[in-house]
């Protein structure tokens, strides 16, 4: 009896740490809301309707209480209050002549600006103006955008609107801008003036949707800190090495730590909450002979500690759940695949019975 | 110049080389990247992987099953020539279906 006892009691234990780490997810879902995904009851537990459209970006405030959603029917906002999973405030930007293009943004410390890159397209009786690419600011609480500039000539080739192209960080004073794409761009908030380039790009990674537009690692990220996958190439060789860097928004100081050569696709990192092993999944190969990869980092050190063979899908996204210990594929579909993160074998698929958008998704622990 | 013809055997050499140094002109193909299967036009008007085949001919490229792709080509007009308009014309075509793997019979019918 005494041992049966104690089996209990360690089962029930087992199950207040499960309670402890599980996290929720919100994943944007088709047709226009964000589906919640308890982690430890492993089902949907709710759906917040969207008002303005399909989620085509999501993203969490830096103070993790709201979350932030684009939708592209009208192009419009929507800010989620992640307590009451209400959505608190909506609006879209087109009108009956204008509609609006933007993919990459970001939400200013305050809440109250939005830094994106957006396309002005008009419509006159018998003809459409489309405009060019200029840095946006849209004001939450007036719900309009309140002022644009033009892109420089060397900054065209990032801001051409391609999905995941020059995604922007804000720096916690607000000061800065961030924009992360074939280079880094730093450029002064206010006007949006190129302040310093930082040659290091992001990785290229075909077939794998980890551009989203907040960064990488929304929820392990510190205010002011940006850390993410960077690949480098030496001026002479030009052998594309990859590391990990970490970004300190405050002094643009940058600690790029290399790691290997840079493998044909890498989607991202994902990183555990206590900051000491990471996840990518690395492709190499194309179509047929596609091949892919869970590759482990101990951050410790920066080394590359274990690899073990993942099936293909043709899309994904990678993710990780509120404790570290579970690595998501998903996207492309209605269903996340659960491995696990220390021996990364494949344990399970959940099936979200809504196919959801290639947005990304948020952890909220 | 295709009027003039080597007269010699040096100028056929001469000839020949110059036809190779010649890059194939495909429409819309970019002349920096390597060849790749050329699917004709009509399937699509964007000329990347399709429904019918991927960028090497072949369908492996695909996602698997194919309805696994058919919202995220559909939203924001990314494949006007295979799936409805997202953005001008039916914006609703996925109210009704929210799996399109499971019930995709659910989906409304569009007519151009």
């Amino acid at each position: 009896m005494a041992i049966k006892r104690l089996t209990l009691l360690a089962a029930g234990c087992a199950v207040c740490a499960c309670f402890a780490s599980a996290g929720t997810l919100y994943l944007p879902a088709y047709p226009a809301a964000v589906v919640v995904f308890d982690e430890q009851k492993a089902q949907v537990v709710d759906r917040i309707p969207l008002e303005t459209g399909t989620p085509m970006s999501i993203r969490l405030s830096t103070d993790h209480k709201k979350i932030y959603v684009t939708t592209i029917d009208h192009n419009g906002f929507e800010v989620i209050d992640v307590a009451t999973r209400k959505v608190i405030n909506h609006f879209v930007l087109n009108t009956a002549t204008k509609q609006y293009r933007f993919f990459a943004g970001t939400p200013d410390p305050q809440g109250k600006l939005f830094y994106t890159v957006s396309k002005e397209i008009t419509k006159f009786p018998e003809h459409y103006d489309v405009g060019k690419w200029k840095y946006t600011v849209v004001d939450l609480e007036q719900q309009k955008i309140v002022k644009t500039v033009d892109i420089p000539k060397e900054e065209e080739a990032q801001n051409q609107g391609d999905w995941g192209s020059g995604a922007i960080d804000v720096s916690p004073d607000g000061k800065y801008l961030y924009q992360w794409g074939e280079k880094i761009t730093i450029l002064q908030a206010s006007d949006f003036k190129v302040l310093d380039h930082i040659d290091l790009a992001r990785p290229e990674a075909p077939g794998m949707e980890n551009a989203h537009f907040g960064s990488d690692l929304d929820l392990i990220n510190e205010p002011g800190e940006h850390t993410a996958m960077f690949v480098w190439a030496d001026p002479v060789v030009h052998n594309h090495v990859f590391g990990l860097a970490r970004f300190d928004l405050n002094t643009k100081h940058i600690d790029f730590n290399p790691i290997g050569p840079m493998p044909a696709g890498m989607a991202g990192i994902e990183v555990t909450p206590d900051r000491k092993w990471a996840y990518t999944v690395v492709q190499n190969g194309l179509h047929g002979n596609k091949r892919c990869e869970f590759w482990a980092f101990d951050l410790s050190s920066d080394r590359l500690t274990q690899k073990a063979e993942v099936p293909c899908r043709t899309r994904f996204t990678l993710g990780i759940s509120a404790d570290g210990k579970k690595l998501y594929i998903y996207g492309a579909g209605f269903d996340i695949e659960v491995y696990d993160a220390a021996t990364l074998k494949y344990e399970k698929t959940w099936d979200l019975t809504t196919d959801v958008t290639y947005a990304g998704i948020v952890v909220v622990p | 110049m295709k009027h003039m013809r080597p007269l010699n055997k040096k100028a056929a050499r001469i000839d020949a080389y110059v036809t190779s140094r010649t890059d194939d002109v495909v429409a819309l193909q970019d002349a920096a990247k390597q060849q790749r299967p050329h699917v004709p036009m009509g399937c699509s008007i964007m000329f990347t992987p399709g429904w019918e085949v991927d960028a090497a001919g072949g369908t492996a490229g695909l996602c698997q099953p194919v309805e696994r792709d058919i919202y995220d080509c559909f939203v924001s007009c990314y494949w006007p020539a295979q799936v409805p308009d997202h953005l001008n014309n039916a914006a609703d075509w996925t109210a009704k279906c929210a799996s399109a793997t499971k019930d995709w019979r659910n989906l409304d019918l569009v007519f151009p």
